[in-house]
């Protein structure tokens, strides 16, 4: 039970972009047709599925307080050890669906390499590291909410976006301002998910 | 030079790579001493000030080594107690030893799991009592300290702290002073499971704002879940104090004729 | 030469501003505009890591073998944004400021702007005008940020860093503007101006 309420509310609740607004960059740029919007999505979710439960593991072990050696901190390094496991998970990811899955790599291919930069990644690891979770299971549990959260909301901006090419949008609003505010009003009706009691 | 070589590359990224570890090593050491003493003048002051020594504003104007200085002439006692309540360990005085918001989430496991904990107690010598609470807000960890009077029920002042509760919202419980003078003058009650409540849409009150019934306040409004996160977390740690409390003031929930002393 | 320079420092704080015209760096910043002093300081670490991550992989330009580029590229850039943090956390006046910008401030490493300026003028620039160039869109990107959080610290809590403008003459502050979404709608009402002033940026 704690796992599906964990779940929803890492979609919902806290989610990536409505929330803290991580992965913006690609999230703006990779919005404009639902095609597109839902690959670069899966990617997002199978990469931090990924890389958190492996740098949670990394964070409990080898970086906290004591882990390795009595009365050695090493937390200090943890920023620069999660990018570099991001970066490395990424490329080797990359090169087994390469080999593998040819399908799913003409499909997620392209975003792959985009998403060792992107902030929900790296920001799925620190968060993970705040909310300071009890077993890989959670880590694991929060990573698939918040990549479906993260999915979720490119997917709906893309479809709106689509829709909106067609509206009459007054001209220094077209484009960036529209869709600005077009997520800003989408995190605004998020907000009420917040309430909810799990 | 052949920039594109293996060894060039393997060579080049291992230079990096120690350049940067060595640099940080260096920098998180030698600051380290400097940032553990800006966190503990940081509890400390959160102490003092839920204890009444003064606000939240003058000792962050003061200085770490002056809040170190008023803790240091003003504190009596500090210990660790047991679930039973009875006393486990001494914190060192003289070093102004206390617990980091770190060893509060730890021992807040502990209390969590049922487990055997430690959490600490602040003496001071006029007879007022501090002790922390910890526990999950919206969006992160809450924490903060409830200092009690000499009888051990009625509580003197409050201070609360959080990592990263929405600006404006839920992060009044740290913000608004109104908040945390609510807790003043009410009783906490020991022998409940419920020590204490922050009411969602107000608690009860008389006619100078007062809430009537001993040990509830109003919950903020519009931050209803870092209130209720706030809240689980009073009732945990008071709950993990009770034995103590209880022990050492000798006191039930009597709370109404505590009120007319 | 001086024209050059004047043009390295001006473009990216109006013209070709990271945020609003290259649409970049929205990622880690926007929740750190509740309040000018978290806005400045924030704005301050990103100006302090663009500038000396671009002058310090300017100065190893021609060194740094192709395939690593991009590790490279990361390792400096979060050695630089680990220092900032570390400093931050050891004086007493920054210390409750670092307390509440959180991971945010571990963030700028994926902040696509000190990525994105490396890739473009510090792989191909000398050593000081990466600099300023660094240093330039870090300013650019730190005035967006500051003129979100004046409008959402003064409407939000009726206050300038800190000190109460508005409360005292009975203002009621505005909870929605706190809210994260408003940051955006915020930044869409820049774009709208700025555009409207610079045509030649609209869109179609």
């Amino acid at each position: 039970m704690e796992y599906i309420s964990l779940f929803v509310k890492s979609i919902f609740v806290d989610n990536m972009i409505f929330a803290y607004f991580l992965g913006m960059c690609s999230y703006l740029a990779v919005s404009k047709n639902v095609k597109t919007a839902s690959g670069l999505g899966l990617a997002v979710i199978f990469v931090l599925l990924v890389t958190v439960p492996v740098n949670y593991l990394l964070n409990k072990y080898v970086l906290g307080p004591d882990a390795i050696i009595e009365g050695v901190d090493l937390s200090f390094l943890s920023v620069i050890i999660f990018i570099a496991v991001i970066a490395a998970i990424v490329q080797i990811v990359e090169m087994v669906v390469e080999r593998y899955a040819p399908s799913l790599y003409s499909a997620l291919g392209i975003f792959l390499p985009l998403i060792a930069v992107n902030c929900a990644i790296l920001g799925g690891a620190l968060f993970m590291q705040q909310k300071d979770f009890a077993n890989v299971g959670e880590s694991a549990v929060y990573a698939l909410g918040s990549g479906c959260g993260w999915f979720l909301a490119i997917v709906t901006l893309a479809a709106i976006r689509e829709k909106m090419s067609y509206s009459n949008v007054p001209a220094p609003l077209k484009g960036l301002g529209i869709t600005f505010i077009t997520v800003g009003l989408m995190g605004i009706a998020f907000m009420a998910f917040m309430g909810i009691s799990l | 030079m052949n920039t594109n070589s293996n060894l060039y590359t393997v060579i080049y990224t291992s230079v990096v790579v120690v350049i940067v570890a060595g640099v940080l090593a260096f920098v998180s050491q030698s600051l380290k001493d400097r940032q553990e003493a800006n966190e503990k003048a940081e509890t400390i002051s959160q102490m003092l000030t839920a204890g009444g020594f003064g606000t939240k504003s003058d000792f962050q104007a003061m200085g770490n080594a002056k809040v170190l200085e008023t803790y240091a002439s003003e504190i009596s006692e500090a210990f660790t107690v047991n679930t039973e309540g009875q006393k486990v360990g001494d914190l060192d005085l003289a070093s102004c030893q206390v617990f980091s918001p770190k060893q509060l989430k730890a021992q807040n496991y502990n209390i969590r799991d049922g487990k055997a904990f430690a959490i600490p107690v602040f003496v001071f010598k006029n007879g007022i009592t501090v002790v922390p609470v910890y526990g999950a807000g919206l969006w992160g960890p809450v924490w903060g300290y409830i200092a009690f009077n000499n009888d051990g029920v009625s509580i003197h002042g409050a201070y609360f702290d959080h990592e990263s509760e929405t600006a404006g919202l839920g992060a009044r419980i740290k913000d608004d002073p109104s908040f945390q003078a609510e807790f003043t003058d009410e009783l906490a009650d020991f022998s409940s499971a419920n020590v204490f409540d922050i009411v969602k849409g107000g608690a009860p009150k008389d006619e100078n704002g007062k809430s009537v019934i001993d040990n509830q306040i109003d919950a903020i409004s519009g931050a209803t879940m870092t209130s209720r996160g706030l809240d689980a977390a009073i009732d945990t740690w008071l709950g993990a104090y009770s034995a103590y409390f209880l022990s050492t003031k000798g006191q039930g929930n009597d709370s109404n004729a505590e009120k007319e002393d | 030469m001086d024209k050059k320079m004047k043009e390295t420092i001006l473009n990216p704080i109006f013209k070709g501003n990271p945020i609003t015209v290259l649409v970049l760096g929205i990622c880690s910043s926007l929740a750190v505009t509740v309040t000018m002093k978290g806005a400045l300081v924030m704005a301050l670490s990103v100006m302090v890591v663009t500038g000396i991550s671009s002058l310090i992989l300017s100065c190893l330009r021609k060194t740094i073998p192709g395939r690593v580029r991009i590790i490279v590229q990361l390792v400096v850039v979060a050695m630089m944004v680990i220092l900032v943090d570390q400093i931050l956390k050891s004086f007493e006046v920054t210390f409750p400021i670092d307390k509440q910008l959180s991971v945010y401030i571990s963030l700028i490493i994926t902040n696509c702007i000190v990525m994105g300026r490396i890739e473009a003028f510090a792989l191909a620039n000398k050593p000081i005008p990466s600099l300023l160039d660094g240093l330039a869109n870090g300013a650019g990107y730190g005035m967006i940020l500051l003129i979100v959080a004046f409008f959402r610290e003064l409407l939000g809590s009726g206050t300038l860093f800190g000190i109460d403008i508005l409360n005292r003459f009975g203002y009621v502050a505005n909870n929605l503007v706190i809210l994260p979404p408003f940051a955006l709608i915020l930044l869409g009402c820049i774009v709208w101006v700025q555009r409207s002033i610079q045509k030649d940026l609209q869109e179609k």
